[in-house]
C-alpha cells in the first residue's frame, strides 16, 4: 500500500471515530429532515401561489386588488412564459392569463394533476374570486387548461439546501479546527521529520474530509428517499460534481481558517462566525424570495447560498448546468481565493519562531 | 574514539529575530552512545534537536548526520533518523496499532504490521495495541513515541526530554527502554533537564546554557574535574547575615550559596576538606549563636558541576523557568 493512501484511509477512520464532527456532519443534518420532513414533508410546497399574467386592462387590475385582498393567495406577477415556467417547477398552483381580445375567454393554467385535493382547492378558490369580479362586469367565460408540471414537495426543496448545509459543516468547521490542532499538537512537526512530505498529509486530510462529507451526503438523501419519498430529478454525474465543487469550496474556506488562526479556539470562533450566518441566510431553510429586500446584499456575500443554489437547481428541478454556471463559477473563484491564503499563511510550527 | 562521529555540529549558529538560541556551537557524537544535551529550558536544546533534525536551518555553520548535510539533503537525513518529540504528538481517533504501521507506510518499510507488533512489544505495549492513544498513560504514551522513533530502525534516534511529566517509576522504566534501543545499535541523542537521569544514562553529556555548550565529557569526568568532593549542606530557623564570601572563604570551601528568607537561610558550600569546612561552619553558628538544623554533607553531582560552571544553581532556574512558562 502506498503511503498517501495508507494515510488517506487512516484519516477517514479518525474522521469517522470523531463523534463530534460527526455529530455536524451528519447528526444535525439528518435531525432537520427528521423534523422538518415531519412536519411538512410530504406538503405540495407551494399549495396557494397564484401567477397573474401582466396586462393592461380594468379587468386585470379588480382581479389583482381581489387576490390581494384574500390571505390564502400568494400572488405573483410576470409575463406569461414567466409564470407558465413557475408553473412547471410547482413554483405557482394557478396561472391566470387575460384575453387580448374583448369579450374572449380568461384561461386559468394549472398542473395536470387529477385529484391531488390542494390543486383542487386552489382552482376553485381562485374561480371564486374570479367569478365575484366577473360577476360585476357580466358574463367573461373562464377556459381551465392543465399542462404537465413537476410534482415537487417541500422534503425535495428542503434536501439538497441541507446536503449544502453538511457540506459547510465537514468542510469548514472539521477542517479548520483540526488542521490547527495537528498544528498545535506538533502533528505537522512529527511528520517533516517523516520521509512523508506535509503537503501529501494535508492533502489526504482534505481528501478524507471530502469522502466522508460525500458519505454524508449520500446517508442524509437516503433517509430522504426512505422516511419521506423525496425525488432527486437532475442529472446524478452533474449533481455529483456541483457537491465535491461546493464540498472544496468549503474545505478551502476551512483551511484558510486554520491558516490564519493562531489556535483552536480562535479557529473554532471564526468557523462558527461564519456557518452560522450563512446557515440561516443561505436559503437552507426559508426561500430567499421570502427575505425583505435589505438583506439581499448580506446573502449575495454568503458562498452557501451559491453552493444551495447549484445544489437546489438540479435536484429539485432537474436543471441543467445552465441554470448553475453563475454559481459554479463564484464556487470556484471562493475555493481559489481560499486557497491561495490557505497556502500563502500556512504554518507548521505554532511557536512564532 | 577511532570512529567517525555520526553527528558533527561545526559553528552552528541559530537566531529567533534577536534572540540568539545557539550560539556557535561545536558538537561531536560517536556512533554507538547516548549522548545527552543537558540544561535549563530556554538554554537551546531544543533548538538544536531540531536543526541536527532538518527541521529548521541554522544562520550559519554546518551539520552533518551520518555523512549528509542536513540542510541540503534533509530528505536522506529523515530516511535514517527517528524522532520523538518533546510533547507527545500522536494522532487523536487511532490506535497504538494503527498509527505505528501508518508509520511504517511513511518509512516505506517491508512488512509494517510485523514491525508494529514487534516494536509494541519491546516497549512493552502489546497489551494496549488496540487502544487508542487517548485511553493510554502518560508514560504509555511516551514509550509510544519513542517505538515510532524506532519503526525505521534508524541510524540515530533524537528523543527530546523523553521523560517530562512521568511519575518516577514511569521514568525509571523508560531509562531501560532507552538501554535497550542502544542495545539494537542506534546512537541515542536525548535531552534532559533532569541531572540525574544525564547521570544514569548518557555515555557523554553536553551542558547548554544561554546558547553556548559549556562543557561536554562523561558524567564521571565533568563531576571529577570540580574543585571540590562534596557539598556541605544545613539550614538556619533565623535569617542570618553571612554572605556567600564568608562561605566560601571557611577553611576548605570551594564555592557557596545561600538563600536567605523570613523563615531561616538555605546554606550550600562546595568543599574539598568536608571535616575542615564543617568544623568551620559549627564554630561561625557557635560564635553568632545560630542554630544550625539539617546538616548534610553530600557527594557533587552534575547539579555541582551547573552550579560551578555557572555560578547559578540549577534548581533556581527550573523554578523560574516555570513560572514564566
Amino acid at each position: 500500500m502506498s503511503s498517501f493512501l495508507a494515510m488517506l484511509i487512516a484519516n477517514i477512520k479518525m474522521s469517522l471515530r470523531n463523534r463530534q464532527a460527526m455529530f455536524w456532519n451528519l447528526a444535525f443534518p439528518a435531525l432537520f429532515i427528521v423534523l422538518f420532513g415531519a412536519i411538512w414533508g410530504n406538503s405540495n410546497f407551494s399549495s396557494f401561489d397564484v401567477g397573474v399574467v401582466q396586462a393592461d386592462s380594468e379587468l386585470h387590475t379588480q382581479i389583482l386588488a381581489a387576490l390581494h385582498g384574500s390571505d390564502s393567495f400568494a400572488v405573483h406577477e410576470g409575463t406569461l412564459e414567466e409564470e407558465l415556467a413557475a408553473l412547471e417547477n410547482n413554483d405557482r398552483t394557478v396561472v391566470i392569463a387575460f384575453p387580448t381580445e374583448a369579450g374572449a375567454a380568461i384561461t386559468l393554467y394549472s398542473a395536470d394533476r387529477p385529484g391531488d385535493v390542494s390543486t383542487e382547492i386552489a382552482i376553485s378558490a381562485t374561480r371564486s374570486v374570479l367569478m365575484s369580479v366577473l360577476g360585476a362586469t357580466m358574463g367573461t367565460p373562464i377556459d381551465e387548461i392543465h399542462i404537465e408540471a413537476l410534482n415537487t414537495t417541500f422534503i425535495d426543496w428542503f434536501m439538497p439546501g441541507i446536503i449544502a448545509m453538511s457540506l459547510m459543516n465537514t468542510g469548514i468547521i472539521g477542517i479548520s479546527t483540526a488542521f490547527v490542532a495537528f498544528r498545535e499538537k506538533g502533528i505537522l512537526r512529527r511528520i517533516k521529520v517523516t520521509p512523508f512530505p506535509l503537503w501529501k498529509f494535508l492533502v489526504a486530510r482534505v481528501l478524507g474530509a471530502m469522502i466522508v462529507g460525500l458519505l454524508s451526503t449520500f446517508v442524509l438523501i437516503g433517509l430522504s428517499k426512505l422516511l419521506f419519498d423525496a425525488q432527486v430529478r437532475g442529472n446524478w454525474l452533474l449533481i455529483i460534481g456541483v457537491i465535491i465543487l461546493v464540498s472544496t469550496c468549503m474545505l478551502s474556506i476551512g483551511a484558510a481558517i486554520a491558516a490564519v488562526a493562531r489556535n483552536v479556539e480562535t479557529a473554532a470562533g471564526m468557523a462558527n462566525l461564519i456557518t452560522f450566518p450563512m446557515m440561516f441566510l443561505s436559503g437552507v431553510f426559508f426561500p430567499l424570495s421570502t427575505m425583505p429586500d435589505w438583506m439581499r446584499p448580506i446573502m449575495a456575500v454568503m458562498p452557501l447560498k451559491y453552493g444551495v443554489n447549484a445544489l437546489r437547481e438540479p435536484m429539485l428541478y432537474g436543471h441543467g448546468i445552465g441554470a448553475i454556471w453563475t454559481d459554479l463559477l463564484i464556487l470556484i473563484a471562493i475555493s481559489v481565493v481560499a486557497i491561495l491564503v490557505a497556502v500563502r499563511m500556512f504554518r507548521w510550527d505554532s511557536t512564532d519562531k | 574514539m577511532s570512529n567517525a562521529p555520526i553527528i558533527q555540529l561545526t559553528n552552528v549558529t541559530k537566531r529567533y529575530g534577536d534572540e540568539i538560541a545557539v550560539n556557535g556551537i561545536d558538537l561531536e557524537v560517536q556512533p554507538g552512545e547516548i549522548f545527552g544535551i543537558l540544561g535549563p529550558n530556554g538554554a537551546g536544546k531544543t533548538t538544536t534537536l531540531e536543526m541536527i533534525e532538518g527541521l529548521r536551518a541554522p544562520d550559519s555553520g554546518t551539520i552533518t548526520v551520518a555523512g549528509f548535510n542536513a540542510v541540503r539533503q534533509v530528505d536522506e537525513v529523515r530516511k535514517i533518523i527517528g524522532v520523538q518529540l518533546q510533547s507527545t504528538s500522536l494522532f487523536p481517533y487511532l490506535s497504538a496499532n494503527e498509527i505505528m504501521e501508518l508509520f511504517g507506510h511513511f518509512y516505506g518499510i517491508g512488512n509494517p504490521k510485523q514491525r508494529a507488533a514487534e516494536l509494541l512489544a519491546s516497549v512493552d505495549l502489546s497489551a494496549k495495541a488496540g487502544n487508542r492513544v487517548d485511553q493510554l498513560s502518560g508514560g504509555q504514551q511516551q514509550r509510544l513515541s519513542i517505538a515510532l522513533a524506532l519503526v525505521n530502525s534508524p541510524v540515530v534516534s533524537f528523543l527530546d526530554e523523553p521523560t517530562t511529566g512521568l511519575d518516577p517509576h514511569a521514568r525509571r522504566s523508560l531509562w531501560q527502554t532507552v538501554l535497550d534501543v542502544r542495545a539494537s545499535g542506534t546512537t541515542v541523542v536525548l535531552t534532559t533537564h533532569y541531572m540525574d537521569e544525564a547521570n544514569v544514562l548518557c555515555d557523554r553529556i553536553a551542558i547548554m546554557d544561554g546558547g553556548r555548550i559549556i562543557a561536554c565529557d562523561t558524567p564521571e569526568a565533568l563531576i571529577r574535574a570540580l574543585p571540590q568532593d562534596a557539598v556541605v549542606k544545613a539550614t538556619t530557623q533565623m535569617p542570618v547575615g553571612w554572605t556567600h564570601t564568608d562561605l566560601a572563604s571557611l577553611p576548605g570551601a570551594t564555592s557557596a550559596t545561600i538563600d536567605t528568607t523570613d523563615s531561616g537561610s538555605l546554606i550550600a558550600i562546595g568543599s574539598a576538606d568536608v571535616q575542615a569546612t564543617i568544623v568551620a561552619l559549627l564554630g561561625l553558628a557557635e560564635r553568632d549563636e545560630i542554630r544550625l538544623t539539617d546538616l548534610a554533607s553530600t557527594s557533587a553531582t552534575l547539579e555541582d558541576v551547573f552550579l560551578s560552571l555557572t555560578g547559578r544553581s540549577y534548581g533556581e532556574d527550573e523554578i523560574t523557568a516555570e513560572v514564566t512558562a
